[in-house]
């Protein structure tokens, strides 16, 4: 099984490239940090002895994949996974953000994506199924104020990868969608969960389990995933209730929850 | 003058350690994970023993690079004020994580602290503890009882849970130390562990999560000062003669885990080596 991981130098790509490491799948792994790429490579080689590929590469930058894309080609590495990790978290207001970091949340959330996704199925191995995961999240569920920008990002992917599915289904390619709440994936986060006190615990899933779960539903043939049944529960009431009610109801809980916590980001 | 090295020294047992031993005219070298509290534990020493020679170096212990960076500068430091020589490594620094949280290698960060950055550092100071005939000690824990390595998954990638891999990292403590012995004896290098007992630090607060801290702030108090371990250390590094036993416990011999033998510990040596990309071998002693 030869996967491609971004996002692979941190947090749930790490998770994912831990996982992979520990079924023996073969791996190439791509992550903006370089430094960190390189850590997690070493580490998955010495841990499970695997066949690991890592180059760093900017996804929102068509040149910084078109390159990494010339090597693939190069030593014609076909795939048979996508795992589609890299993601960036703003939290705060809109107007509390510089221009460009805001933009630049859908530059690597969605269009890097989409950039990637393309690129991968170009190089899917011929003659065996294809799986993709794109990592959405429970926020895509609700219209978030504080996190808006974040959560449309998030639900493009949602909306994006359930029409990819069917689109795909009959080229013997499964697309599966997580939808986590919390990760324990930084420190950052770690304590963006702590500052949410009962609710930040109740909603947050161990990474590892996470992982594990969905590489497990996505070659099973599944196309969504929302880890804890909490997370379950409050992904239908985003259904049944009003969105200017759920808008409203959130907008109080994280104004509260920044409040203690200035910097703070969770999934 | 006699030396020491003693990691996550800022604070709890390893701050009261690098406070006796100060005290007593070792050349302290101190590693803490922030600047901040790095200055506050040297001006705290300082407070008492004027005239203590104190050096503290910053470093994260858990990101293996971290641990190479620093041992560089101890082994500068050392080889300008000390001759290259080291009597003390004590390995204390040590952590609690209520969730699966792994290092930049991927590697489980209890497993990572408590046991991979030991393993590493003492192996860089390792020929200048042999020029001393030095002592490496461990703090270790009483929990390391009633539990074994699990070898499968050493990680606890799958049933993580935050007791079960503090405990099986402090079982690896023993191991190592029981490894080290076995292998560097004959050079004159001894190692020990110490258990502490129950502690009122803040070990279980720092980085966890709410449940993780909230039993650790109720267990807590029901602890000693760490200056009562520190007499223990303080003690192993003392004597003039090595004191002949593993594990140490109020300045006393005390009965470890059956798990701790041989085999184990030239298993877990062996996987350390792989993990930190090193071999003993090749220092050549």
């Amino acid at each position: 099984m030869n996967v491609l991981i971004t996002g692979a130098a941190g947090g749930l790509g790490r998770a994912f490239a831990i996982e992979c490491g520990r079924r023996g799948y073969r791996l190439f792994l791509t992550d903006v940090n370089k430094d960190g790429l390189m850590c997690i490579r070493r580490g998955l080689e010495r841990q499970f002895g695997t066949t690991v590929a890592a180059i760093d590469c900017d996804l929102t930058r068509a040149k910084s994949v078109d390159r990494m894309l010339a090597v693939i080609d190069r030593y014609n590495i076909r795939f048979d996974m996508l795992l589609n990790i890299a993601g960036i978290d703003f939290e705060g207001g809109f107007m509390g953000r510089e221009r460009e970091n805001v933009v630049n949340i859908v530059a690597l959330n969605n269009a890097a994506t989409l950039r990637i996704t393309h690129a991968a199925l170009e190089r899917r191995r011929s003659g065996r199924p294809f799986t993709i995961v794109f990592v959405s999240s429970l926020a895509s569920m609700f219209p978030m104020p504080l996190k808006a920008v974040y959560a449309a990002s998030k639900r493009f992917l949602l909306d994006f990868s359930i029409s990819l599915r069917q689109e795909l289904k009959d080229c013997d390619v499964n697309v599966l969608t997580l939808c986590p709440g919390g990760l324990a994936t930084t420190p950052e986060a770690l304590r963006g969960i702590a500052v949410q006190g009962f609710w930040g615990n109740a909603t947050t899933n161990s990474l590892e389990t996470v992982a594990r779960k969905t590489l497990d539903l996505a070659l099973a043939g599944k196309g969504l995933y929302i880890p804890g049944g909490l997370n379950r529960l409050l992904s239908l009431l985003g259904k049944i209730i009003p969105r200017p009610l759920v808008a409203a109801v959130i907008y109080k809980r994280w104004r509260r929850a920044q409040s203690r916590w200035p910097t703070f980001t969770a999934n | 003058m006699k030396s020491v090295v003693i990691t996550g020294a800022t604070s709890g047992i390893g701050l009261e350690t690098a406070r006796v031993l100060a005290a007593q005219g070792f050349f302290l070298i101190g590693i803490g994970r922030s600047v901040e509290n790095c200055k506050r534990a040297e001006k705290s020493i300082f407070s008492d023993y004027p005239k203590a020679k104190i050096k503290y170096f910053t470093a994260d212990l858990i990101q293996q690079r971290e641990v190479l960076r620093v041992a560089g500068e101890v082994q500068d430091c050392l080889s300008e004020n000390c001759d290259s020589a080291l009597d003390v490594l004590i390995n204390n620094a040590g952590c609690v994580r209520s969730w699966y949280t792994t290092t930049d290698e991927g590697y489980e960060q209890q497993f990572a602290l408590n046991h991979l950055a030991a393993f590493l550092l003492t192996y860089k100071l390792l020929p200048m503890l042999k020029k001393a005939k030095g002592r490496i000690i461990m703090t270790g824990s009483k929990s390391h009882k009633g539990t074994k390595v699990h070898w499968a998954d050493v990680m606890l990638h799958k049933g993580y849970n935050p007791l079960k891999a503090y405990k099986q990292s402090k079982l690896c403590n023993i191991l190592f130390a029981r490894g080290l012995n076995d292998r560097f004896a004959g050079v004159g290098i001894r190692a020990y562990v110490v258990d502490p007992g129950l502690v009122n630090t803040d070990i279980g607060n720092k980085n966890t999560g709410t449940l993780v801290n909230l039993i650790w702030t109720l267990r807590k108090r029901h602890g000693v000062s760490p200056a009562v371990p520190a007499k223990n250390y303080a003690f192993l590094c003392e004597c003039d003669d090595p004191p002949e036993g593993l594990y140490y416990y109020l300045c006393r011999e005390r009965s470890y885990s059956r798990q701790v033998t041989q085999e184990n510990a030239d298993r877990l040596f062996v996987l350390s080596e792989r993990l930190c990309g090193i071999s003993y071998n090749d220092l050549d002693l």
